[in-house]
């Protein structure tokens, strides 16, 4: 019966709380470029809207059902080692990444994003993946659970503002060259221009007075705005700061490659469907106060997560700090945050700057758990459990 | 002619004038913002240097590792991040310039922070609407003064800070502002706790004091004295007759593990526990228990189970002279495997005994003990090598569970179980019995409800640091002289959070004109 339960909780990960989450999130980004256009493109948009929506809803419930089945089965909270933690770190970043968006700022529209977030999340999960199993004594305490679950919270939620950093750097970069691309050729030079492939079509198509054309030649220059190979590159070598530990880690050389490429190549591909939505998304002021908000929500669950942590280290192991790997990496990753919110708040560091101190506070928070798990190991190393 | 606003200091020349202006600049380079970031960054750095080279208090034995070249990135790298005091970052003097920096540059940047904000609480009024905006006004039928009173009761009720023009001052209206004070009164109170914090650890540092022993199961324990414990580490203001000096024995122990090992998880502990006895200097003896979760609280001083080990008590006869009888503490490995070591140095020459104990190895067919990793004792066996020539006690840093075997030449080896004893050549060992032993921590942390109080402010200063946001509020009603109607706007301004205020000015609008 228990393992029955542990074959269903496993069947309810994957595929198909992934697929699920996969699928609401192709559908919605899919309605989110019909939201522009002509009637019954919209009407088209709203249908797969509905169909996303439907989807979504339909992954957290497998993903709860998982979670559920999971506990169940191990007769503990599902919070014990790196994969549990992963997952739920996905399923809360869905849930509350979907309902602020949704009910408290009215953007629906970019629920797409979220999921891919989710659905990305919860296939990295599956490279940690532990059969479900008992926990060791010293780790349970009511402690455990109030200490994990705040960071785990928070985790999800810095996930979810780091989607919005990312996406703030690419819609501004796109409308930067766009402006510079005009006042360039309007001054009939060249210069700044060159980094843009078919400028001359759009430009034709910018002389039109259709509106359609117009928009759709806007379009393809945000989009062109982006270059493609540097994004790509940018996020392979980005992405390398952090999947490196799979290379130190993994029992053999194979299979460290190819956890390694598979992580950087998912995220170049995401990379490259932002850079595709790019005029979709919307303005850069809407996007850089959503990751503000997220990030500020996620640093108060991380300052009181890790106040109890000291708390159970205390009662615990009787020290309440000890700089082991995982108490550093708390640490940096809150010292992180907390100079992307002072950059925010600094005149002159705030908007580019700023996101991209948030999206290193980001790397810095995945690579300390995933470094303070696989490479150093500590008191709190779990991640073979 | 207008009274300056503020007299500049007359400028000084020479050595103490070139003082006081690299002062001046420095202070005001302490205060700007960017410094700030900087040196949040520099110590980002420097944690993460910590978080990727070894820690010497943390894990001594991997850094002497580093530096012998067996591991890491090989001796020189070893030798430059010893140089930079990469090993030890927070207690490198760097750390603690850095740490010095942060807090002049917060106290540089938080002494007008707070004049300021005491100035804004006492005097500051919610500044008048000069004009009305050039939105679609809402038109009622109410006196303008009675739409005004109502906005003005509304606005107060709801804790905004409210102000009614004088008359000719400006045209009709209720001015009215919040989250003036909170927002920058949190932030205030969160960069503050970090003093409290500060304070907290470093008097910590002084006045904690914490120390470890081992006490073996239904043997004497130990009492709170500086002289009982293996491991002592005081702070430099404890001094010994802080010291509450009760006495522990330790009645019971439990331990178990997952034993089926085809269940999940098999081989991990699932319990881990001591019954103990407490005899306080004046007061009745009583008995506690102490877990891997609960320590136990006497007189201020916590006691922690921290690990365990086997305890086996072995007996060495040299020529019929008692040499060693004693409780040896086995430490287990990574591989398991409980190691100690026997050190007779009353024995000419000096016997030696490197000891691995295995709690479950049960006889073979052949009469031999299967050694297995299984940590439960249901059929403990010792596989002992014995040692003779010199211990060089005193001589090289030694640990207890080890022995320094440069001068030692093995005399054999054998398995010995409880009750057995062998005798190799003039040198009688005997396995008398196995009993087990426990660690304790001791510890005493007189900061602690300090820490626990400046992390309070922190979260409670943080909260509106962030999530409160400033806002302006205006309410106009002015009659229209066509219609003789009334005209009111209510319209306003958000420092932060925007969105929010969007929504929160729709509520108020609806208040002011009845509609809610
Ligand atoms: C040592 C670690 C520090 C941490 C963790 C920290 C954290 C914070 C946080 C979370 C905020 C709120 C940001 C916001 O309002 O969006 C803030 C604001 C601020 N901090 Fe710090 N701070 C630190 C050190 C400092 C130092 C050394 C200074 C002084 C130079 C400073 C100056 C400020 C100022 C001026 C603000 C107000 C920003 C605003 O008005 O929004 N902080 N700080």
């Amino acid at each position: 019966m228990v393992t029955d339960l542990a074959a269903l909780s496993r069947v309810l990960y994957s595929p198909t709380t992934i697929a699920l989450y996969f699928a609401a999130a192709f559908t919605l980004l899919y309605a989110l470029t019909m939201s522009v256009g002509r009637h019954d493109q919209q009407r088209r948009g709203e249908l797969a809207r509905r169909v996303g929506g439907g989807l979504a809803v339909a992954g957290i419930t497998t993903h709860v059902a998982h979670e559920i089945t999971r506990g169940i089965a191990q007769q503990r909270l599902p919070l014990g080692n790196m994969f549990e933690v992963t997952s739920l770190m996905a399923l809360v970043g869905v849930v509350a990444g979907l309902s602020y968006l949704t009910w408290i700022r009215r953007r629906g529209d970019l629920n797409g994003f979220v999921l891919l977030l989710g659905g990305l999340l919860m296939a990295f999960a599956g490279l940690l993946y532990a059969e479900p199993g008992p926990l060791m004594p010293i780790l349970d305490t009511w402690w455990r659970p109030f200490h994990v679950s705040l960071l785990v919270t928070a985790m999800g939620i810095f996930a979810a503002g780091f989607v919005f950093n990312a996406l703030f750097l690419l819609r501004d970069t796109a409308e930067l060259s766009v402006a510079g691309a005009r006042t360039a050729t309007t001054r009939g030079s060249t210069v700044g221009a060159a980094s843009i492939e078919d400028l001359d079509d759009i430009d034709a198509a910018l002389e039109g007075d259709d509106d359609r054309v117009h928009d759709v030649a806007y379009r393809a220059a945000l989009r062109a705005g982006v270059p493609a190979g540097r994004l790509a590159v940018g996020t392979f070598v980005g992405a390398s700061t952090v999947s490196w530990v799979f290379l130190t880690s993994a029992p053999d050389t194979a299979s460290g490659l190819a956890r390694f490429f598979s992580i950087n190549l998912a995220l170049v591909a995401a990379a490259l469907l932002a850079r595709w939505l790019v005029p979709f998304v919307p303005s850069t002021v809407t996007l850089d106060g959503l990751a503000h908000r997220t990030i500020a929500f996620a640093f108060i669950l991380w300052t009181v997560g890790t106040i109890a942590g000291a708390m159970w280290a205390e009662q615990s192991w009787g020290r309440f700090w000890g700089w082991d790997p995982k108490e550093t990496g708390a640490f940096l990753t809150w010292v992180a945050y907390a100079g992307y919110l002072h950059a925010r708040a600094t005149r002159g560091i705030k908007g580019r700057p700023a996101a991209w101190i948030g999206i290193g506070a980001f790397v810095v928070m995945m690579g300390t758990y995933l470094i303070a798990n696989y490479v150093i190991v500590g008191l709190h190393s779990y991640a073979g459990l | 002619m207008n009274p300056a606003v503020r007299r500049r200091a007359a400028r000084r020349s020479g050595p103490i004038g070139f003082v006081i202006e690299s002062v001046v600049m420095g202070w005001r380079w302490l205060v700007r913002m960017r410094t700030a970031l900087l040196l949040l960054g520099i110590l980002a750095l420097m944690t993460a240097v910590a978080t990727a080279v070894p820690q010497y208090p943390n894990v001594p034995g991997t850094v002497e590792a580093w530096l012998a070249g067996d591991q890491g990135p090989g001796t020189t790298v070893s030798q430059a991040l010893l140089w930079i005091g990469a090993f030890d970052v927070y207690g490198s003097t760097l750390f603690l310039m850095l740490l010095f920096a942060l807090f002049l540059s917060l106290t540089a940047c938080l002494i007008p922070r707070i004049r300021a904000w005491l100035r804004l609480v006492r005097w500051s009024q919610p500044p008048l609407a000069r004009h009305r905006p050039d939105e679609v006004p809402d038109v009622v039928d109410e006196d303008p003064d009675v739409v005004l009173d109502r906005a003005e009761r509304v606005l107060r009720a709801a804790h905004w800070r409210v102000r009614r023009p004088e008359a000719g001052e400006a045209p009709p209206q209720v001015a009215a502002e919040r989250g003036l004070w909170s927002r920058e009164g949190g932030s205030l109170v969160f960069h503050l706790s970090f003093y409290v914090l500060l304070i907290a650890i470093v008097a910590g540092q002084l006045l904690t004091f914490e120390g470890q022993r081992g006490v073996i199961e239904g043997e004497p324990g130990f009492a709170d004295t500086e002289m009982s414990y293996w491991s002592y580490r005081p702070g430099r203001w404890f001094t010994s007759d802080d010291h509450a000096g009760w006495r522990l024995d330790l009645e019971a122990f439990t331990v178990d593990w997952i034993r089926d090992p085809t269940a999940p998880g098999a081989g991990q502990p699932t319990e881990f526990r001591s019954r103990v006895a407490v005899t306080p200097v004046d007061g009745e003896p009583f008995t506690a228990e102490v877990a891997g979760n609960e320590p136990l609280v006497v007189d201020g001083r916590k006691i922690h189970q921290l690990d365990w080990g086997y305890a086996p008590y072995l007996e060495v006869v040299v020529d019929g002279e008692v040499v060693h009888a004693a409780f040896i503490t086995t430490v287990a490995g990574d591989d398991g495997i409980f190691r100690g070591a026997v050190k007779a140095p009353a024995a000419e020459p000096d016997v030696g005994l490197a000891v691995e104990l295995y709690p479950y190895a049960p006889d073979g067919d052949d009469g031999i003990p299967r050694l297995t990793g299984a940590p439960w004792a249901d059929a403990p066996v010792i596989v002992y090598e014995q040692w003779r020539g010199d211990l060089q006690l005193g001589a090289t840093q030694q640990l207890v569970t080890e022995l320094d075997t440069t001068a030692l030449t093995s005399q054999g080896w054998g398995f010995l179980r409880p009750g057995q004893d062998v005798t190799i050549d003039d040198v009688t060992l005997r396995f008398v019995e196995l009993k087990r032993w426990v660690g304790f921590q001791v510890s005493h942390r007189p900061q602690i409800p300090w820490l626990l109080g400046g992390s309070a402010l922190l979260v409670a200063g943080l909260i509106p640091a962030l999530y409160a946001s400033r806002r302006r509020l205006w309410v106009t009603a002015v009659r229209d002289p066509e219609t003789g109607r009334t005209l009111v706007h209510v319209f306003g301004r958000a420092f932060q959070r925007p969105e929010a205020f969007a929504v929160e000015r729709a509520r108020m609008r609806a208040a002011v004109l009845d509609r809610s």
